[in-house]
This record gives C-alpha cells, structure tokens and sequence, in this order.
C-alpha cells in the first residue's frame, strides 16, 4: 500500500514546524482540515500547540474523534505531538474544567504537582528515558528533546510502552501501544534526535 | 533534570536583520546573509532556542508579511523551537504567528493588557507566552529602573511597581528581562537585575543584554534562579561563538543538553 501521510489540522496546533520537519525528511504530506478524510491515510500527525480544553471542544463538536477511532481501530500509524499526545489520554484539567480526550490511553492530564516550587512551565530540552522498541531505532537512550508545557500525565495502565522524563517528579514523555504514537515533546523542534523519531514513525510500514 | 537555555535572538526590521547597540539599530543582512556568510545553520546547531523578533513600532501587515517570509527559509532549514514576536496587539496577531511556525510568541509593548494575555492562554496555553521586559536606569535616579515599551521608546513605570503590579499577575510562560543599558555593549549582562527577582515569579526567568563572550553566557546560565540567557550579539555569537559558550557552560558546571550529532537521518 502506497504511503499517504496527513498532518491535521485541527485548527489550533503549530502544523508549519511539522509540515517542515516532515517535508526536509523528502515524505509526502498533506495537510488535512477534514476529519471524513482521514480514513484516506497510512499515517497521521496530530501536532500539538494549545489548549487542552480548547482542542477537546473542537475535536469533539466535529467528527474528528471517530474518524481518528476509526483510523486508529484500521491500524492507521497515529503521532500526537504535545497537546496532540495529552489528548490521546482519558482526560485533562487545562483550560479550568476537565475536558474529555480519545482515550486511547489510560490517565488524566494535570498540571505538575508543584510541591517543590518547580518554574511553570517545563520549557527546554530534557531527557527521555525510552523503551529502545522499534520506533526508537537509533537514537540513544536518555537523548534530550524540547518540552514546553505545564500539564502532564503522570501514570497508565502497565500494558503501554512509555518513555519517561523527570521535572521534579517522573511523568510520561513518550507513549505507544500497536499503531498509536505520542510524545510530550515536540520532535520537529528537537535537532536532529527529533527527527529521527519522526523519520523512524513515517517508515513504519 | 531540566536543561538551561541558550537562546539566540535575530531583530528584524525593513527587510533586514540587525545589530542593536542601546536600542539603536545596525543594518546587517537578510536571512541568506546570515546563513552564507555567518554560519547561521551552524549556530542553530549549538542553541536551544531561537527567538525572531520585529523591531518596529506599529508595524503593518506588510512588514510583518516580510518578517514572516524571512522566518520561513530558517524554518525550512532549521528544526529548533522558535518564539515570535513583534506588534502583537490581538489574539489574531498571535494566531498569525502561530500559523507561521511560532512555538510560543513574544509579548513586549501589551504585556500589561491582561485580558490579552488571557484570551491567548486559552486558546494556545500560558506557555505559549512570553514577555520581554525592556528595562533601563533612570536618568536622574541611578538605582531607579525603568520599563520601556515601543521599542524603548516609551518610558511605562517603574521596573519595582511594573514587578509588583503586572508580572506577578499576569499569565505567561516565561520572562525575558532584557537590559537596554547593556544591550549590544558585549560587557556582560546585568547579572544583579536577577536578585530582584530571587522569591516572587512563579514563571522561567531569562536574562539578555550584554552578552559578547562565552564567559559572560556561562556568568548568567550560573545564576541559581537564571533558566537562560539569550543573545542578539550577532557578531560576537554567530559562528562558533555559541559553541564555544555552551562549552564554557558546561566546564563552569552549568547543566545544558547535550546534542547528539551523529544521528544517521
């Protein structure tokens, strides 16, 4: 099957930097605003820049969740980036109420206990501590990624592969389970590393 | 751990990118400039951050059109995360650099206005924002500082009440404190500025203005409530002056990611 890759737009997310990020690595890619056409597709980027609350309302009151659903039950490869991987979780607080997400994993998205008076938000580049599975292909263990957010999700369920990053206390970085990918951090704005893992999903086959 | 931050800033105005020395700018080129001949592409290599911002007062769709066009090649080119910034005075100009690229945008002149502030923390995140703060010794009372917006060209309040009154209760990802007295100057950046701001903030703290040697990076990246330092200093840092600095970082003790470069792409 021919590869078809669509970063989508959901209306709110950074899709320039993945766009770039995506067409430097020499793939085809399109830029998709309509959920019923998702299904079109062996491989999808949900990039990440916004609000939790503000990105589950859209995806919510479109047919953006059961397309992805959908997509997702065909073993269409899935990449959420940031606010794109929270929403991957059961739910999130960011936004001043709890707003529900896809669901593919297990967890609730909130804001980093702040016992120790960390700084808010985790901006910078930090450690991922990964699972060395096959999308992690070359890259070294513990190699730093560029992070910017203030909500995290702290644990899930045993059965998903996670990558895990340290910010006063150890929260999940990186999740997969089959055809369904997601980093807390942004990939496309993490040097040659990041591209790496991008290069690594949009060979899956 | 989390990583400190080395942040490079390029100043765009009129179709080229400049040199500031005390808010008074140098014309030096266009972005292809910069790649051909000061090793830009190698500099991104070595920063964790890059910040591009429009210097002009009250700049037009056009000039932001013409910024936005330059920003594009770097973004083409280079995959490091980038903040935006430069007449922003709405939630639609925020959006508009977003569109473009911006991973988080910059806020100078309106960062008082708080129910800007609120309105973009709602649809892209507080860490999406963050606020520069020009600052400047008062004329007649030296230990007085003040806080310019405009370009430095409009004297706010008192950098203590603006502190007080806005910083602490505004909603934003980080702040920049910016020195326009050592703006450019390459004699270091104003590493007292931080005791002021040892307890209150809440949000990541950079410095900038001065920087002209790796020394003076490493100086400030030190300072315990310090998350970055960032610099404008094109010609003192472009080229391998930024490698150079994260290596003075590193041998003073100072915590910074260490890229990997022998990634097979």
């Amino acid at each position: 099957m021919k590869k078809k890759i669509a970063i989508l737009d959901i209306g709110y997310g950074n899709i320039a930097s993945v766009i770039n990020a995506v067409d430097y690595l020499g793939f085809e890619q399109k830029v998709e605003k309509d959920p019923n056409n998702i299904k079109n597709y062996t491989h999808l980027i949900i990039p990440g820049v916004g609000s939790f609350l503000v990105n589950s309302e859209i995806i919510h009151k479109n047919k953006w969740v059961e397309e992805i659903k959908k997509a997702a039950n065909k073993g269409v490869y899935i990449f959420g980036i940031c606010v794109g991987m929270q929403l991957m979780f059961t739910d999130g607080d960011e936004g001043g109420k709890t707003s529900k997400g896809l669901n593919f994993f297990s967890g609730n998205c909130k804001i980093f206990n702040n016992k120790k008076k960390l700084k808010l938000p985790h901006i910078g580049f930090n450690e991922v501590e990964h699972s060395n599975s096959k999308i992690w292909s070359g890259i070294p263990n513990k190699s730093s990624f560029y992070f910017v957010h203030s909500y995290r999700i702290k644990s899930t369920e045993n059965k998903f592969k996670c990558g895990y990053t340290i910010y006063g206390e150890k929260f999940i970085s990186f999740i997969e389970d089959n055809n369904i990918f997601a980093s807390q951090f942004h990939p496309e704005k993490s040097h040659k590393v990041g591209l790496k893992l991008l290069k690594n999903f949009l060979s899956l086959k | 751990m989390l990583n400190k931050r080395i942040i490079f800033a390029l100043l765009f105005k009129d179709g080229f990118f400049h040199l500031s020395r005390n808010f008074r700018l140098q014309k030096v080129g266009d972005v292809n400039w910069l790649i051909n001949n000061f090793g830009f592409g190698k500099t991104c290599d070595f920063i964790d951050e890059l910040v591009c911002i429009l210097v002009k007062k009250n700049p037009t769709k056009k000039d932001k059109i013409d910024f936005l066009n330059q920003i594009k090649i770097i973004r083409k080119k280079f995959f490091v995360p980038l903040t935006i910034g430069g007449g922003i005075t709405c939630a639609s100009d925020a959006k508009y650099y977003f569109l473009n690229g911006a991973d988080k945008i910059l806020i100078n002149s309106k960062s008082s206005d708080k129910k800007l502030l609120r309105n973009i923390s709602n649809l892209w995140g507080e860490q999406s924002i963050t606020i520069m703060v020009d600052y400047q010794k008062d004329q007649n009372i030296k230990k007085d500082l003040n806080v310019y917006i405009n370009c430095g060209s409009k004297k706010f309040m008192k950098l203590n009440e603006f502190k007080n009154k806005i910083l602490n209760n505004i909603t934003c990802g980080e702040i920049i404190l910016n020195s326009m007295d050592n703006d450019g100057n390459g004699m270091g950046l104003d590493l007292q500025i931080s005791k002021q701001f040892k307890k209150d903030l809440k949000s990541p703290l950079l410095l900038m203005g001065g920087a002209g040697k790796p020394k003076h990076i490493a100086e400030g990246l030190k300072l315990k409530n310090i998350s970055g330092v960032v610099t404008a200093n094109l010609f003192n840092f472009l080229g391998s002056g930024l490698e150079k600095s994260r290596e003075t970082s590193f041998n003073s003790g100072v915590s910074l990611a260490k890229f990997e470069k022998k990634i097979e792409l």
